[in-house]
Parts: C-alpha cells; structure tokens; sequence
C-alpha cells in the first residue's frame, strides 16, 4: 500500500504532467521537447500544389557527383530540412556537413562541392502529374 | 482518480523492466544509429532545443560515442537488476536520465522525432514501483500508477498526434495531400503504386484520423473488458507494421511501451494458469 504522501505525489505527478503535455500540443512547438506537439505528418499538403524533396548531394575533386546521406555526414534528409532556412542564409554551414564527411568517412574522396537541391512534384488532385523540377537551393565549394 | 492508483500486478512491472531495459541496447545500438553519428557533427549545426538552454547541457562531440557506451552499460545493469529484483530505482532512474540526455542529442539538429514520448515515460516511472519480482504474486498501487502512466502516455500520442493536425493542418487535414507527400518521399514498392489511386491514401487519412480520435474512449472501456486491451494493443501494432511497409517508419520504442497494456506478467506465471 502507498503512503499518503505516496498517493499525492503520484496524484500531483499526473497533473502536471498532463498539463505540461496539453500545453506543449496546443501551443508548444518542437523546441519543448519532450513536451511539444505530436505534428508528425500533421501539416496539410494541397492536393493541387507541390511536394518538396530535398537532397544533399557533393562534388569530389575528380568531378563525381555523390550522394549525401545520414551515413556520409551525420545529419538525416529531416534535419537538412529543419535547417535549410540556415544554410540558404548562410551557405558556408555546408563546409561543416563536409567536415562531418571527413570525420565519418576518412576513406572517402573529400567534398569539393556540397549543395543542397529541392526537387518539387507537382500534383493534381493528390496525384503527381509526373512534372518535376530541380532547384539548388544553397552550395558551397572547398576554398 | 481510484483508478490511476488502482493495483496491478508486479510481475507485469517486472517483466516490462526487462524487456524495457533490453529494448535500449537494440534501439541505441541498432534501430537508432544516426544519433552515434551526431558525435562528428561540427558544433555549428547543433540547434540546441529549451532542455538544452535551460540545463547545462554540452554541445555534442566525441564525446558522444563514449556515451553511448555508458548508456548501453547502465541499460544492461538495469535489465540484470530487474531480473534480480535489485536496486530497481538507482539503476532505473540512471537509465532514465542518461537515456534523456541520448534523446537531446538525437533531437538537436533540426529534427524531433514523437516516437517515443510513452517509452520516455516508462523510463520514468518504471522505477518509483520499487521492488518487483519476476514471480511476484502481488498487486500494488505503485505498480498500478507505473502502467497507467504509460497507458495514458501510449494513448496520448494518437489522442494528440490528432490534435496537432487539427492546429497545424486544419480541419481539412483529411482532404489534403499529405499522405501523397509521405509516399512520395519515402515509397517502398508497396505503396508507391498508390500514388496513381489517391483515393486510396484519401481515404487512410481519413482512417488514421478516425482511429487517433477513437482511441482515448476505447481506452476508457478497457477497464471494463480486456478483449479491448488486445483489440487495442495488436491494432496499434498493426497499424505501425503497415506504416513501415509502407513509408519505412516505425515508432519501434512506442511498440515497446505499449506492451503495458498486456497481461505480461503470464509470461513467466504460465505453470499457474488454470487449465
């Protein structure tokens, strides 16, 4: 059996955690985390607009296009995304997911190039029409 | 409230400890692996969230790696002192926090993940039982509050998870293209010929938004019938094995957490089980 005090804490412990909970759905963001809203998937995409795609890709020195995944920097195709507004602004950040692919992958050809290319889907009525277009959206090169 | 601290079975307690605490291993070394790689990322690209401002939380590096050892180590102390039926708060509790502190790294670089808000709080509050025994015939009240705590939190994450589609979706959620969205950037050959027959993806939001709202009054019925908690337990299960073969997402943690909904203590209670 719970003491008293027992019963209170536990009962107080399910308040504030409920409220900390609600509060983060209603009006948090995923800044409170663990307490921000569950908005996986919760943004609407128009049935007659586009869908975004981003990818890194790179240039070694020989000329090779590679591609860029969480393997080769570190960083996931989502956290590119949360962050794109940073690297458009400030391209240079790109040189650290190239330094991350030094730290990660010291067998691999260094980067000369890294940039970052939104691939837009068009869709009509949920469907894709099959129109796509490819923009680059932030690049840097090795000084 | 009666029912927030109505007793359940220690053994379940235990039971999920184990499984709990074996979960984190796989999850830190296996399923979750692009947090270790967060160690070489350039502190530059570290977006630290409010946990991170409020407390004096270190900017990830190598250090990184070195933790993740650690946290392996105190999960596999933890499950053998569950199994033992020892230390279950120090040893819980270390698990807990340190595997918090995983989740700030993991979270940090511009993308939170909701999948494991229930196994965070299992985490928490598996500890305060106390002393539970793997064949314990006893209920207590502690053990009570643990598992509805993590029912609660299970429960919470589609009761709002529906919520947050509402605020930042819409009412219209259910009309939109979101799930086209999802195929489209992460098909797998099962759903990618959805794309051509949207009204099939029309209609999963629909259903997804239905079955996220009607959970919390199933949840409410469970008391009263226990073919409610299966329905409930394999439908979610179910419903994450069909996201994954789909769009390659799966809340494995969350599947781990939702396992208190079920009788687990008959795992090892079997030879009592009347005929």
């Amino acid at each position: 059996m719970l003491t008293d005090t027992g019963r209170r804490v536990r009962v107080a412990l399910t308040l504030l955690l409920a409220a900390l909970t609600l509060a983060g759905t209603l009006v948090g963001q995923d800044d409170d985390f663990p307490f921000g809203p569950f908005r996986m998937y919760s943004t609407r995409d128009d049935p007659n607009g586009t869908v975004v795609s981003t990818r890194v890709e790179a240039v070694d020195a020989a000329g090779r296009v590679r591609t860029v995944d969480e393997r080769s920097t570190g960083l996931k195709r989502a956290e590119v995304e949360g962050q794109v507004q940073r690297f458009r602004a400030d391209p240079a950040l790109l040189g650290a997911l190239s330094r991350a692919h030094d730290r990660l992958r010291p067998d691999e050809a260094p980067y000369a190039e890294v940039r970052i290319v939104e691939l837009r889907y068009v869709l009509r009525d949920s469907r894709p029409t099959g129109e796509q277009t490819e923009q680059v959206v932030a690049s840097w090169r090795r000084p | 409230m009666s029912r927030l601290l109505s007793p359940a079975p220690l053994a379940r307690v235990a039971v999920l400890r184990v499984i709990v605490y074996l979960f984190v291993p796989v999850d830190v070394l296996l399923t979750t692996t692009w947090v270790r790689a967060h160690a070489q990322v350039p502190g530059e690209l570290y977006v630290p969230l409010r946990i991170g401002r409020l407390l004096p939380l270190p900017t990830p590096g190598p250090w990184v790696e070195l933790f993740q050892v650690l946290l392996v180590a105190a999960a596999l102390a933890a499950a053998v002192a569950a199994a033992r039926d020892v230390l279950p708060r120090v040893t819980g509790w270390l698990v807990a926090l340190l595997y918090l502190e995983w989740m700030v790294v993991a979270m940090s670089y511009g993308k939170v993940d909701h999948d494991r808000f229930a196994f965070l709080v299992a985490l928490f509050v598996l500890p305060s039982v106390g002393r539970a025994a793997l064949h314990s015939r006893e209920r207590s009240e502690a053990a009570g509050w643990a598992l509805t705590m993590i029912a609660l939190a299970v429960v919470a994450t589609y009761t709002l998870a529906a919520v947050a589609k509402i605020r930042f979706g819409g009412w219209d959620w259910v009309d939109g293209a979101t799930l086209t969205r999802a195929v489209l950037r992460r098909s797998t050959p099962l759903s990618e010929p959805l794309l051509d027959v949207p009204g099939v993806l029309h209609a999963a939001q629909y259903g997804i938004l239905i079955m996220e709202l009607a959970v919390a009054p199933l949840l409410l019925v469970r008391w009263r019938d226990p073919r409610v908690t299966w329905l409930l337990a394999l439908g979610f299960l179910g419903f994450h094995l069909l996201t994954f073969s789909m769009i390659t997402i799966i809340f494995l943690p969350h599947c781990v957490a939702l396992l208190a909904l079920l009788p687990l203590e008959r795992a090892v209670q079997r030879e009592q089980v009347p005929a």
